[in-house]
């Protein structure tokens, strides 16, 4: 793609390389920290699994647990192809909303539905961890 | 003279295709060899495996405990080094006595010798030189490049830990100890290991809602966008795979119940089980399975995705907002 001449902009290298270069470093200086607290701090394991013994919590990781709780009040059939079916609308999305915006308005409304969307999720997760 | 060669060609390809037709056939017809010439399984020499303290290689690599850093190795490396500085300054000195040429600095060296053969910098030219506008040097512009790094991250530690585990029943858990106690920055690795999971998975939704609220999914971009929702189901998945891998009571369990739900899906239900735990029930055929898609199968389909989502973001360029 071109560029306009009234766009401002730097060149990808080595100014806007050097930049990204200096996010991944920043980052790649966090991961090294999680590691050092990893030496003092270290994940652990639990009890060795045992198939005849079901413990009384069984809790999946945290990213699923929004499913898990909504689960609890959802029969099982629902609850297992519900989501299937919303991956599904995710993925054939654009050619539902396929035309450009024209004003802000629209953007709004995805914020807002974005919005409500995360944090249903985020407090089915958290309800899901404390229960 | 061209025949001779071609006959020689054609002699080389039959003999090579009776040969390995009678390798084929050996391979297929040949008996057992006799009793007495071979040696039943308690009758084979034993090659004890060598005990931690007896291994010298044990304390500087695996355990940490060996601590002297003033080594053979490290004397090598350093006066070495100075040695091969040494030497290239006299090198270098010779090459521009007699010509009184300018001394050419090393990283243009090898520009110029990969442009002569690969003509290399006419190449990278315009990919380098495009030019980034000032509103996409935006922070929220970042997410998906930083869920990429984290992929890195992954894999590196990844590969690191899956030189120590054993994907069986019996040894998984005693192999994450292991790693956990014996491994020189074991517990380290398996720490960014876990935390760059979880990462990942944040950035990942960070990124989709970034491309969702700016309405960066419409055309031109609808492929794109399947193949962003394909990465963030192979990065769950990346999730629900590796989190067996440890057998622990957790792990097996949230498996069972992970895999159980997965079966009440309407029609597909019990093959989406079935071939979720390598049978019915949770077993070592599970953690194979678990296993093998964790570090062959997901690396690979997220990969090829990978390329898929960044050639069409190159091609496409960011969408440019109201």
């Amino acid at each position: 793609m071109s560029e306009k001449q009234e766009e401002n902009g730097v060149p990808f290298y080595p100014d806007h390389f050097t930049l990204e270069a200096k996010v991944a470093l920043g980052f790649g200086i966090l991961v090294v920290l999680i590691g050092i607290l990893g030496l003092f701090f270290p994940v652990g394991v639990g009890t060795p699994a045992d198939p005849m013994d079901t413990p009384i919590h069984v809790k999946p990781e945290w990213y699923f647990l929004f499913l898990y709780q909504l689960l609890r009040f959802i029969p099982k059939t629902i609850g297992a192809t519900a989501p299937v079916i919303a991956i599904l609308l995710l993925a054939v999305w654009p050619f539902l909303d396929s035309k450009p915006d024209s004003t802000k308005k629209q953007f709004r409304v995805r914020v807002w539905v974005s919005a409500a969307v995360l944090i249903i999720i985020i407090a089915l997760t958290i309800w899901g961890e404390v229960s | 003279m061209k025949s001779l060669y071609r006959t020689i060609f054609f002699i080389i390809i039959s003999v090579s295709i009776l040969l390995f037709s009678a390798a084929a056939v050996h391979t297929y017809t040949a008996e057992e060899p006799e009793m007495s010439s071979r040696l039943e399984t308690d009758q084979l020499p034993v090659t004890a495996p060598i005990k931690p303290e007896d291994d010298t290689c044990f304390q500087c690599h695996v355990d940490g405990s060996f601590s002297n850093i003033w080594t053979a190795t490290v004397r090598w490396i350093l006066f070495g080094a100075a040695g091969v500085a040494f030497l290239f300054g006299i090198a270098r000195s010779a090459s521009v006595w007699k010509t009184r040429e300018a001394w050419i600095p090393i990283p243009q060296r090898l520009t110029n010798y990969l442009d002569d053969r690969f003509q290399l910098t006419d190449f990278l030219k315009p990919i380098l030189s495009k030019p980034v506008p000032d509103w996409q040097r935006r922070w929220w512009y970042c997410l998906g490049g930083l869920t990429f790094f984290f992929f890195i991250v992954q894999g590196i530690t990844g590969i690191m830990l899956s030189f120590y585990y054993k994907p069986t029943p019996a040894e998984a858990f005693a192999s994450i100890q292991f790693i956990e106690n014996e491994v020189l920055l074991g517990s380290a690795i398996r720490m960014i290991h876990h935390w760059s999971a979880n990462a990942m998975i944040v950035l990942a939704i960070a990124h989709l809602l970034r491309v969702f609220i700016m309405g960066a999914y419409k055309p031109p971009r609808e492929l794109n966008w399947i193949s962003g929702v394909v990465l963030l189901m192979m990065t769950l998945l990346f999730g629900f795979t590796g989190y067996l891998l440890p057998w622990d009571q957790r792990a097996y369990w949230a498996t069972t119940v992970g895999t159980e739900i997965a079966g009440s899906i309407p029609v597909i239900g019990d093959l989406a089980l079935v071939f979720l735990r390598g049978g019915w029930n949770v077993t070592s055929l599970t953690l194979s399975r678990f296993f093998a898609l964790h570090v062959l199968v997901l690396p690979l389909v997220t990969v090829t995705s990978m390329g898929m989502h960044f050639i069409m973001v190159r091609k496409q360029g960011l969408m440019k907002p109201l």
